[in-house]
Formats: structure tokens, C-alpha cells, sequence
């Protein structure tokens, strides 16, 4: 047995530690992440395909992704009508969101980047169901 | 009785080793001394003895159990090294009464009667209140061995006790070590250079080159080595090989006076102190809160420690503050709606950016600068924590301190410091700058980021060999935060995955600014800044995970033997 005063870490001890908090650390990320993205179950939405036929997508919910560009249009009763630049360089592509007006309070901006769920609605426009800053 | 067989000590980096065949036996109530020329392992023997350098052959048995199975208790043990463990900002009656504290499970007033026995003990009743910084050279000594006293231990180990005092302090020092010994059962052990009164011990172990040259009673020193005084003894060793004068005295030791009735004695002795109540050492969290009690008195009579904390407190954040000390700038935003000329839009466009540039950068700054400077605290408060004291911090634990009780201590005294440092970071800066978001959510980063860089520190000061070498690290590793955050410069995609795990700076950076999300600031920040910003949850848990981290490094790095 080591006598009291001339203790020493064994390696073990080491290799534990170091497998313990890599864990913890990736355990961490992986229930944080998960519950970080309230979207990772919807599908995203492909520019071109809604671009092609709109009408074909009704009904349906996706998520996109990007900046806000302009102001379109306004209604008390149907909302407010932006459109989202998505994409970048060549890819970059102008989508149209519906923002109800139950979203009245919030401050959008020109060149704000958010992540938004919308639904296609009847008239074949991009319906806002949630938004969140990115 | 102490018994050493063929006790050998090795170390790799020399054949030669330490100590060789050393067999000796020494009884209860009994004052020997073990003296010898420079480097011939008078040290190293008694520490041996105590269990801080581990022997590689033989054995020892104190009171007829082997130690290597079974350690020596810290009550039963006392070792007065050459160093002072007395602090010199308290009382000689502080000193003793936390030394007492943190050994013995005892009331407080039965404490405070056995500090006045031990201070009567060893004559420093009238210094009770005298700060142990000023006492002299063996007013010093009698404090180390007062302390020591304060658990009545049975093995009295005293390294160089007497060496560089005046021959009247030595003397003292000598008669009080020998006064101890007459208490039953109890065995005292000096180490000493010095072969003046002789006469005071019942034995003298005299080694040469790490060998047993003479352990017998000092009346028997002038013939074994044909000397007419005391002060021939060396240079008569150095006149011959010390094997040989190992040899001579394997074949012909002399009586150490083991006659039957002082060994039947030497059992009563020790049966008599075993039927005395055995001192039992406090709980963990009782060593805690005593290291605690401690060492906030410790802080506050440091005057100079306590004004640069205070310096920093206030400073720090007020140089964070001259960067924006009118308040953050209003954000102008560009027109939505898509009828302005194109000219009007490029002009916005080009103004809006300038500004981003400008206000971005200011937002993004002001939070890595707070960020950096708690993390200088933070490698402030601690850096030097463990190390500095780290003598006595050994001595403490082989006197049955915890090393848990220890981390403790200190975690709830540098958590005391970490709390003011990050809520008046937070709070001050806020209120200048108008930094507006969610204030639990801007104090959690900075406070669990300070208190990240706090242990990561004390683990390295934990780990360290000497104060530079701590600060040193300590100061890499802040130094390294502001450019590995990618708070300033965005590091190359893999880099920055390999990297910010373990960047402090970059989760509270992130968990700060992610209180600024419903703002404009904060889509200024995104827009300078190439570095993705993590959420709040997985910052504040990666920051926690860093604290834990340093904290346990901690825990090792004290837990570990260091003597040096």
C-alpha cells in the first residue's frame, strides 16, 4: 500500500477523466442541438421547385432559411408580404412570405437573417407558422 | 518502537542510492538524534521515516505494525520540516488554533485549553497574540513544533530544527525537544548538523554516504571513533570510505541499551497512550469551512492583495466602458419598401454597411473585452492559489488535511471573488453602455466564464513546480482566448472546430450575445462576423464542463505528492 504522503495519480485516472468529459461534452451538444432546432423535423423547402409550381406544393410545411429583402405589400386583415432572399451567389434566390398578423409585434428589418416555418397556402404563397432569428 | 530493516531508498536518476541498509531500532520515550555531514541522508532518512520519499527495500514498524501496510495516523505522527508552516499574517494563537481545527474534531473551547497547554509546553504563552511574521528564528521553530503538538503525536519527527539559530535559542530548542520526549510513549527524532549538547540525547545515529556509520548511546561516540571531542567526528568519517565504516559497524554494534525491562516498558507505554482518547480528525466539509475561515483572514490582512483586487474590480470594467460611454448607438435601418430608385437603395445599402461595420464591431468588441478581461481575473484569482503555498499545503495534508476539504476551501473562496467580479462586470457595463437583453442570461456567461478561468488556473497552479512556471501558463492560456475565440478574426472552418471546444472566451462571447437577439446589435454582429455563434444553452454547458474540468484537474494536482 503507498503511504499517505507520496500519493500519485494513476494513468487510468487520466484516460477516465479525459473519456468522461469528452462524453459529457458531446452529450451536451447532441441534447442541446436537438432541442435547439425546433425545425430539424421539417423538410426544406427547394426554391426551384416552389418557383416551378407553386400550386403543386399546397398545403404542404417546409423551412427556409434567409434575409429579409423588402416589404411587398400590407393588410390589416391578411398581414404582411416580404420577400426572403434564401440561397447565395448564384444560387440566391427571392422567395415570397406571408407574415399573418398575429406576428404584428415583431421588428422586421431589411437584412435580418432568420429561419422560418411556412406553409403554402391556398393562394400559393409561403404562410409564416413560425420564425425565429439565426 | 520504531524498527527500520535493511531500509534501502533508490532514486533512477543515480546508481548510487540514498540511504542503504539502514537497520535500526529506537524505543518509546526515548530523544535521538541523527546527525552526519552534509548530504549523507540525515533528511532523507526521517523522511523516509514519515512516509514522504517511499523506501525501495526493507521495512518499517512503528509499534510493531509495518507501515507499508499500514499507514502511520495523522495524529500519531508529528514532522516539523525545516521550513515554517506558521502563516505570518496570523497570531501565534491563530496559527495554533487552526492547526488544531483542521487535526482535531474537538469543541471549541476544549481547542482553545489545548492551545494554552501547547503554548505553555513550549514557552510561547506571552506571544500568543504576536503575528508569526515578526517572531525570530527559534520563536519560529517552537511555533512549527507547537503546531505540531497540537495532536500529542507519538512519533516526533523534527527535520534541522535547531540549524542557523544562536547557540542559546539552540540550546532551548534542544531541551524542549528533550522535555517532549519524557512523555510516555513518545519517540523524538532531530535531525541536526550541529554536535553540541550531546548529552541531552539517548541515542545519536550518525550515517555517512547514506549508511548506518554509529546508532548507539552518545557517551559510546569518542571511543567508537577514537575521537577526543565531538567536533572530530566528521572529518574522522571522511577519512575513511563510508562502506567501510558501515561494515564496522554491521559487525559490531554497539548495546542501545535494550535491556528487557526497558522494552517491557517502552509496551506499557505505548498500551498507556492507546488507552488515551485518539484525537479524531474533522469531517471533510468541517476542514472546509475551517481552510475557508481561514483564508478569507488571510485575504483581508493582506493589504496589498486586497487593494489590487479592488483595482481590478473597479478598473477593468471601467476601461471596457470608455468605448462606449455614451451608450451604444442607435441603429438606423433601410427602407423596406422596394420603390426607391436604385441610387437611393445602393446609397442605403452602401450606409448601412459602414454602419454595420462600425456598431458590429463595437458590439462584438465590447463583449470579447469583457469576456477577456474576466478571464485575467479569473487567471488573477488563482494562478499562484496552490503553488504558493504549496510547503505548507504538503504538510498540511500528511497532518490528516483532505485534499477534498482543501479544493473545498478554496472553491468557495474564489467562487466569493468570481460572483463580484462577473455581476459588477455585468451590472456596470450594462448601465453605461445601455446594453440592453435579458440580465440573468448576461451575468450566467461572464460568471461561468470567470469561474472557468479560475480553476483551469488553480489546475495549473496545482500542477505547476514553481510560481513562474504557473503564471506563465495561466497567462498562455487568457492569452490564447481572444484569438482562438474567432471573436476578432474568423479562424479557418476545421480550425475552428478543432479549436473552440476548448476556447472559454468563444461560449461566453456567444452566450453574451445571444442576449442580444431580438436586437439589431445583434444582426450587426452576424453581419461583421464570420464565426457561427453557438446557442445559450450549449455555451453555458460547455462552460460549466470547463469549470468542472479545471476543478477536477484541481482536486488531482493537490491530491498528488510534491515535496520538494
Amino acid at each position: 500500500m503507498v503511504r499517505r504522503a507520496h500519493r500519485q495519480t494513476s494513468p487510468l485516472l487520466w484516460l477516465i477523466l479525459g473519456a468522461v468529459f469528452l462524453a459529457l461534452g458531446g452529450l451536451g451538444i447532441l441534447v442541446f442541438q436537438k432541442d435547439g432546432d425546433p425545425y430539424r423535423t421539417v423538410e426544406k423547402l427547394r426554391a426551384e421547385d416552389y418557383l416551378e409550381n407553386a400550386n403543386s406544393l399546397r398545403g404542404n410545411t417546409y423551412q427556409i432559411e434567409g434575409v429579409i429583402a423588402h416589404a411587398l405589400g400590407s393588410s390589416p386583415e391578411k398581414g404582411r408580404l416580404f420577400s426572403l432572399r434564401t440561397g447565395q451567389g448564384d444560387r440566391e434566390c427571392p422567395l415570397p412570405i406571408l407574415v399573418p398578423p398575429g406576428y404584428r409585434d415583431l421588428n422586421l428589418q431589411k437584412g435580418q437573417r432568420y429561419r422560418v416555418k411556412v406553409r403554402v397556402n391556398d393562394a400559393g404563397l409561403l404562410e409564416v407558422e413560425e420564425m425565429t432569428k439565426s | 518502537m520504531l524498527s527500520l530493516e535493511s531500509v534501502e531508498l533508490s532514486v533512477p536518476s543515480t546508481d548510487i542510492p540514498l540511504l542503504s541498509g539502514i537497520t535500526l531500532s529506537l524505543p518509546a520515550s526515548h530523544f535521538g538524534a541523527i546527525v552526519g555531514p552534509s548530504g549523507c541522508g540525515k533528511s532523507t532518512l526521517l523522511k523516509t521515516i514519515a512516509g514522504i520519499l517511499p523506501h525501495t527495500g526493507g521495512t518499517i514498524h512503528w509499534q510493531g505494525r509495518n507501515l507499508d501496510e499500514e499507514d502511520l495516523a495523522p495524529h500519531e505522527l508529528g514532522y516539523v520540516p525545516q521550513f515554517t508552516c506558521a502563516q505570518p499574517r496570523l497570531t501565534v494563537g491563530e496559527n495554533l488554533r487552526y492547526a488544531a481545527r483542521l487535526r482535531r474534531s474537538d469543541p471549541l473551547t476544549a481547542i482553545q485549553s489545548l492551545v494554552e497547554k501547547v503554548e505553555e509546553e513550549t514557552g510561547l504563552t506571552d506571544l500568543d497574540g504576536r503575528r508569526a511574521g515578526v517572531l525570530s528564528g527559534g520563536q519560529l521553530r517552537r511555533l512549527g513544533l507547537a503546531m505540531e503538538l497540537t495532536t500529542n503525536p507519538s512519533l516526533l519527527l523534527a527535520d534541522e530544527v535547531t540549524s542557523g539559530l544562536d547557540p542559546k535559542s539552540e540550546e532551548e530548542i534542544t531541551a524542549l525537544l528533550a522535555r517532549l520526549a519524557r512523555e510516555p510513549g513518545r519517540l523524538v527524532l532531530l535531525v541536526t548538523h550541529s554536535l553540541r549538547f550531546l548529552e541531552q540525547y539517548d541515542s545519536v545515529t550518525v550515517l555517512a554516504g547514506g549508511k548506518l556509520a554509529y546508532a548507539a548511546h552518545p557517551g559510546g561516540l569518542g571511543s567508537y571513533f577514537n575521537v577526543s571531542s565531538p567536533e572530530e567526528i566528521y572529518p574522522a568519517l571522511a577519512e575513511r570510505d563510508t562502506s567501510a565504516w558501515a561494515e564496522e559497524w554491521n559487525t559490531s554494534p554497539a548495546e542501545l541499551g535494550f535491556a528487557i525491562e526497558a522494552v517491557v516498558e517502552d509496551l506499557a507505554d505505548e498500551s498507556r497512550r492507546k488507552d488515551q482518547l485518539e484525537p479524531s480528525t474533522p469531517g471533510l466539509m468541517a476542514q472546509a469551512a475551517i481552510w475557508f475561515s481561514r483564508r478569507l483572514k488571510l485575504f483581508w490582512r493582506d493589504r496589498t492583495q486586497v487593494f489590487l483586487q479592488l483595482a481590478l474590480l473597479l478598473v477593468f470594467p471601467l476601461v471596457v466602458t470608455l468605448f462606449a460611454y455614451q451608450g451604444l448607438p442607435g441603429v438606423r435601418n433601410m427602407t423596406l419598401s422596394p420603390d426607391a430608385d436604385v441610387v437611393q437603395q445602393l446609397r442605403e445599402t452602401l450606409a448601412f454597411t459602414v454602419q454595420s461595420s462600425r456598431v458590429g464591431t463595437l458590439v462584438s468588441g465590447l463583449a470579447m473585452f469583457q469576456v477577456i478581461l474576466l478571464a485575467l481575473m479569473g487567471s488573477n484569482n488563482s494562478s499562484r492559489e496552490v503553488v504558493g503555498e504549496r510547503a505548507v499545503l504538503e504538510k498540511e495534508k500528511l497532518a490528516g488535511l483532505r485534499p477534498g476539504a482543501v479544493l473545498a476551501g478554496m472553491t468557495a473562496f474564489l467562487g466569493l471573488m468570481v460572483m463580484v467580479q462577473s455581476a459588477w462586470m455585468t451590472l456596470f457595463v450594462r448601465a453605461v453602455c445601455q446594453f440592453p437583453g435579458d440580465l440573468l442570461g448576461q451575468f450566467l456567461p461572464f460568471c461561468l466564464l470567470t469561474a472557468a478561468m479560475t480553476s483551469l488556473c488553480l489546475a495549473i497552479s496545482s500542477w505547476s513546480s514553481t510560481s513562474e512556471q504557473a503564471s506563465l501558463g495561466s497567462l498562455y492560456l487568457v492569452g490564447f482566448q481572444l484569438p482562438l475565440s474567432g471573436a476578432i478574426l474568423a479562424l479557418p472552418e476545421f480550425l475552428g472546430w478543432i479549436t473552440r471546444p476548448a476556447i472559454s472566451a468563444y461560449w461566453a462571447w456567444s452566450g453574451y450575445l445571444q442576449t442580444l437577439k431580438d436586437t439589431r446589435f445583434y444582426d450587426l454582429v452576424r453581419t461583421i462576423s464570420e464565426t457561427p455563434l453557438a446557442g445559450s444553452e450549449i455555451s453555458l454547458w460547455i462552460l460549466v464542463l470547463h469549470f468542472g474540468f479545471g476543478l477536477f484537474l484541481t482536486y488531482l494536482g493537490i491530491r498528488r505528492s510534491d515535496w520538494r
